[in-house]
């Protein structure tokens, strides 16, 4: 495991290595972190691609089929990640350039500092100066696995599931244009990417194999659906296409004003 | 199935069993990290020490008084020893909450779950002072004011009540104020009073002339748990953000650490005779864990 730690941090010095040296590459970089178009717009116009493209009926229900499975998977995802992020404490590369301790067999030791290359511009820039006032959010310090990791990839590998042509494309704006800013920019190490991008994949695949009991009496009646009622079923997709942009954060924040409500209502 | 997509197939499980394998190795657990320079912090006890999930803590002659919140009991603890118990279950404890000590010796302390306010005097006997029949279903913050009488938080009633030594009660601030949870309280040196809302995220002040104002409201990130007044500078703990602040009239609200992990959520805070800040963690309640750190200052070396 120290091996690949260190493969890990080597990886990230040299790709954290291109920032803070041209304002325009950082804010090319950037951009994907910044905005959600530019992060999840090609992603969202290949699943849609997918969806549509099939040559008949029959490759169309089956193409479906595979891009239902994986709505279902990203759910699964988001709380794999975020529930291996609450038990394992791995600070951000940014973080880890500030004076720290850890605990170490009972005892507080200081943190060895991960050198960091500040973005000159962008939204991680921000972050940056918000963490020297102390004014970042508790559960922004850490970073390990990347939940955008686990998203992207499973749902750029469940669209190459569905269409070869469009998946190789999804996978590769996955990797370029999401995965590879966050390294630069210290938001993730490489290690963060390969374990979110890993749980990503290993949900995804196991929720196509559980799938495959529920196909006949599930899977194709709902894909069959949607060839039946064609606009309600478009209509659907775009609240999919929307919120994939955003990785579940709207379903996110409405889950904890739900649970604000039963707080407030339940006057805790 | 191509042979590419066989081949990720076949080699996702390994990565992801590779990925759980290393989080043990990964895992830091928890991080301290200084936002204000000049600061060092060190792990001084836990659970392992005799602690439960420790929360209101006390620096009085040279020893460190903890309300032990998931170990139902108030210690007295000086560094380098086993704590002693100074009260229990046995007593009638359940989650004692804040404490204070008077110039005679006597420690008082608040029950959250109990209710009540309690004290266990020279001699080591415990006794409620206030018996939490009396309107006090469960007790806050606890303060001790200059002329000697304690300034109690009562949390569902959402007042601050004034009783003196002999067990009496007043109304110091009436549910009128809109205190929501009255969390901490801490005099400054000149008498008055900060009041820590945990659960509207304010801090208030109430000057000797009776004026209550809020000073810090609406401020993103800001949740007071415990407040210290030492050495001119209010101390805040906030649980909620895993953050240590100082407040200062002049400098305003400042963040000196941030807390990550198991110790994110930071409770009580105590200053010692030089001037370092012990702050109590509870890392799981429940299962009675915690922590207590100490942080402080660098000493620069002499030219």
């Amino acid at each position: 495991m120290d091996a690949i730690v260190a493969l890990s941090d080597w990886l990230y010095l040299l790709l954290n290595g291109l920032a803070g040296r041209s304002w325009l590459l950082d804010t090319i970089v950037s951009l994907p972190l910044d905005n959600a178009l530019v992060k999840a717009g090609p992603i969202g116009a290949c699943f849609v691609y997918a969806w549509w493209s099939g040559r008949d009926e029959a490759e169309t229900r089956r193409r479906r089929a595979a891009l239902l499975v994986t709505m279902a998977s990203l759910v699964f995802v988001m709380a794999a990640t975020k529930s291996l992020g609450d038990a394992v404490f791995q600070p951000r590369p940014y973080v880890h350039a500030h004076q720290a301790w850890h605990v170490q067999e009972g005892r507080l030791v200081e943190t060895p500092r991960l050198a960091y290359r500040e973005p000159l511009n962008g939204q991680v820039r921000a972050r940056t100066a918000s963490l020297k006032r102390g004014e970042i959010d508790r559960n922004d310090l850490a970073s390990f696995p990347s939940d955008h990791a686990g998203f992207f990839f499973a749902l750029a590998l469940g669209i190459f599931f569905a269409s070869r042509r469009a998946g190789a494309v999804a996978l590769a704006w996955t990797g370029a244009a999401i995965l590879l800013p966050r390294i630069i920019t210290g938001m993730h190490s490489p290690l963060d990417i390969a374990a979110g991008a890993a749980i990503g994949a290993a949900v995804l695949l196991a929720l196509r194999f559980a799938a495959r009991g529920a196909r006949r009496w599930a899977l194709e009646p709902l894909a069959g659906w949607t060839l039946r009622h064609e606009a309600l079923a478009a209509a659907l997709l775009f609240f999919v296409a929307y919120e994939s942009a955003n990785v579940l954060t709207n379903v996110r924040d409405l889950a904890g004003t739900g649970e604000e409500i039963v707080d407030h209502v339940g006057g805790s | 199935m191509s042979a590419g997509a066989e081949a990720l197939r076949r080699l996702t499980p390994m990565l992801f069993a590779l990925a759980l394998a290393g989080c043990g190795k990964l895992d830091q657990e928890a991080m301290v990290l200084t936002v204000e320079p000049g600061w060092t912090a060190e792990l001084v006890a836990s659970e392992k020490d005799g602690f439960g999930s420790p929360d209101g803590l006390l620096w009085a002659d040279g020893t460190l008084y903890v309300a032990d919140e998931g170990g139902s009991a108030v210690r007295a603890w000086r560094p380098g020893t086993r704590p002693a118990i100074l009260a229990d279950a046995r007593a009638g404890l359940a989650s004692p909450e804040d404490l204070v000590r008077d110039s005679a010796g006597n420690t008082y302390f608040t029950d959250d779950t109990r209710g009540g306010l309690w004290r266990t005097d020279r001699s080591g006997v415990t006794a409620a002072l206030v018996e939490p029949g009396r309107g006090l279903p469960s007790t806050e913050g606890l303060g001790l004011s200059p002329g000697g009488d304690l300034i109690v938080g009562d949390a569902p009633g959402h007042r601050i009540l004034k009783a003196s030594p002999d067990g009496s009660l007043s109304v110091l601030i009436g549910p009128e104020k809109r205190i929501s949870k009255p969390e901490s309280f801490a005099f400054d040196g000149a008498g008055n009073l900060y009041i820590a809302d945990n659960r509207d995220n304010l801090l208030y002040l109430l000057t000797t002339d009776g004026r209550l104002r809020r000073i810090v409201a609406d401020r993103k990130g800001f949740s007071p748990e415990t407040l210290h007044f030492a050495g001119g500078t209010l101390f805040i703990t906030d649980s909620d953000n895993g953050k240590l602040y100082r407040y200062t009239p002049d400098e305003g609200l400042n963040v000196i650490a941030l807390f990550g992990g198991s110790l994110a959520n930071v409770q009580g805070i105590a200053a010692d005779d030089e001037g370092s800040l012990y702050l109590s963690v509870q890392s799981h309640l429940e299962g009675r864990k915690g922590y207590i750190l100490k942080l402080s200052r660098k000493v620069s070396p002499s030219p």
